[in-house]
């Protein structure tokens, strides 16, 4: 039994903290489901869509960096993400998003070790851009852009709509209002944690 | 690999229990064959010619969910498109702004329910165990394995945890619809949040025993009960569903 405690404080990602990285992508997933439902549907507001996932999700990331505080906790997140919203039809555009903006977010968050409140805020709202992705190959190409959407079923009438209601120097409007959505979820997840879940012992106190 | 030699493959008459109820195993297969059947289908939608090619595309799907034994999901999954179908060919009739929303409704809706039911079909039919050993056949890293695997499985847990959570938020006075949300937010918030983070954690040291106990660290290659391998009826699959692919891209002409 000596592995009992050595265990805990190895560096590498053990059995358990995947296995709570997965309940916790779970979570975070329905969140991103219940938020992107308002949104995704409306032809005038599917390109806020990540405001939607930026809104709830914040909580949930926080504490799962808290309760696995290794190196690769975000970066599976965001690729499990990919996966699974590739497996359900999204653009590519979105997927990659979660890819990328998962692996900045790591290393972001790895600059203060995960520790630090303030710097994993930071990754939350970094990761968040992900699901822009989509939409930021749209304003690099949108011409090209709105085949594959029509290609894919999408009415031109929608994506007219859609157009109009977001044209691409909206672009930057959409980025930030996901940061500071982000920024406003992770101060609430913050309280949260520091009220809740320090207290109870399920995370230790940080700053 | 003695043991698949001796060609005891189990075959299609194997019972066993897909979240808790004895189902009939049906058609059986590899883990890794649904994967690219996913994938295909995913292609296939994504560049979808018309709607009458994804009519026949849900048609595909839902015979393969009867052939795997998901006969009602797949018939009422079927019928629902249907159903979606002539709601849009009504909805494109409409016009002005109903028109837009309408459209802008099922066009997302036809752009995500191929995937959506075939994916519904896969994941209750794989059970996590095999799963995990034709992962761990093909040599993919635990640390995304382990995650997905016990991802899919929570997923409907979490929706059952927030039945509970309503039913004690309605017993305190507190009622998780929007309107307190938007009189109380932080009551609200707590009593979402902490509950299902709460849950989650808890569930999260259980499975680990759990799995744990059950050898999951063990360094060896993974042994399973059912004999992982690929039979006729991966490639069938396969076959039937890179031919759907490629109708789709290279005769877009029928479809119109």
């Amino acid at each position: 039994m000596t592995t009992q405690s050595s265990y805990l404080d190895k560096k590498d990602l053990t059995v358990k903290d995947l296995v709570t990285i997965g309940i916790f992508t779970a979570l975070f997933f329905v969140f991103e489901l219940i938020g992107s439902l308002p949104f995704a549907p409306n032809p005038a507001l599917t390109f806020y869509q990540p405001f939607g996932i930026a809104l709830l999700c914040g909580p949930v990331f926080l504490l799962m960096v808290a309760k696995v505080p290794k190196r690769g906790t975000i970066a599976i997140l965001g690729i499990i993400n990919g996966i699974v919203w590739f497996a359900l039809g999204m653009h590519w555009g979105m997927d990659l998003g979660y890819i990328i903006m998962g692996l900045v977010a790591e290393i972001v968050a790895g600059i203060k070790g995960r520790q630090n409140m303030k710097w994993n805020i930071a990754a939350y709202s970094l990761f968040c851009i992900g699901p822009a992705g989509a939409f930021v190959a749209y304003c690099a190409n949108p011409a090209s852009w709105v085949q594959t959407m029509l290609e894919k079923g999408t009415a031109q009438e929608y994506i007219d709509t859609m157009t109009a209601t977001a044209p691409v120097a909206a672009l930057p409007a959409i980025l930030l209002g996901t940061i500071v959505i982000a920024v406003i979820s992770g101060l609430v997840g913050k309280k949260l944690l520091k009220k809740q879940f320090e207290r109870a012992g399920v995370t230790e106190a940080r700053s | 690999m003695s043991k698949a030699q001796s060609g005891l493959k189990m075959s299609a008459d194997r019972n066993y229990s897909v979240n808790g109820e004895t189902a009939h195993a049906g058609l059986w297969m590899d883990p890794r064959t649904k994967a690219v059947i996913l994938f295909l289908c995913v292609l296939s939608a994504t560049m979808a010619p018309s709607m009458r090619y994804e009519m026949l595309l849900v048609l595909v799907i839902a015979c393969f969910g009867i052939a795997c034994r998901k006969v009602r999901y797949s018939i009422a999954g079927a019928l629902a498109y249907v159903a979606i179908y002539f709601m849009t060919i009504a909805a494109l009739k409409t016009h002005g702004s109903v028109q837009v929303m309408l459209v802008a409704f099922c066009g997302l809706v036809h752009k995500v329910y191929p995937c959506g039911i075939l994916s519904g079909i896969i994941i209750s039919t794989t059970r996590v165990g095999e799963f995990l050993s034709a992962m761990n056949r093909s040599h993919a890293s635990r640390k995304i394995v382990i995650p997905v695997a016990v991802m899919l499985r929570y997923i409907p847990t979490v929706r059952e945890d927030w039945r509970f959570i309503k039913d004690a938020m309605r017993m305190r006075d507190v009622s998780p619809s929007l309107k307190s949300f938007l009189t109380h937010p932080g009551m609200t918030i707590e009593c979402i949040y902490v509950p299902l983070m709460m849950a989650a954690s808890k569930t999260a040291d259980e499975l680990t025993v759990a799995s744990i106990t059950r050898g999951i660290e063990n360094p060896k290659p993974r042994t399973s009960y059912v004999e992982i391998g690929f039979g006729i009826a991966d490639v069938v699959a396969v076959v039937i569903f890179l031919a759907m692919f490629l109708a789709g891209q290279l005769c877009k002409g029928v479809f119109l």
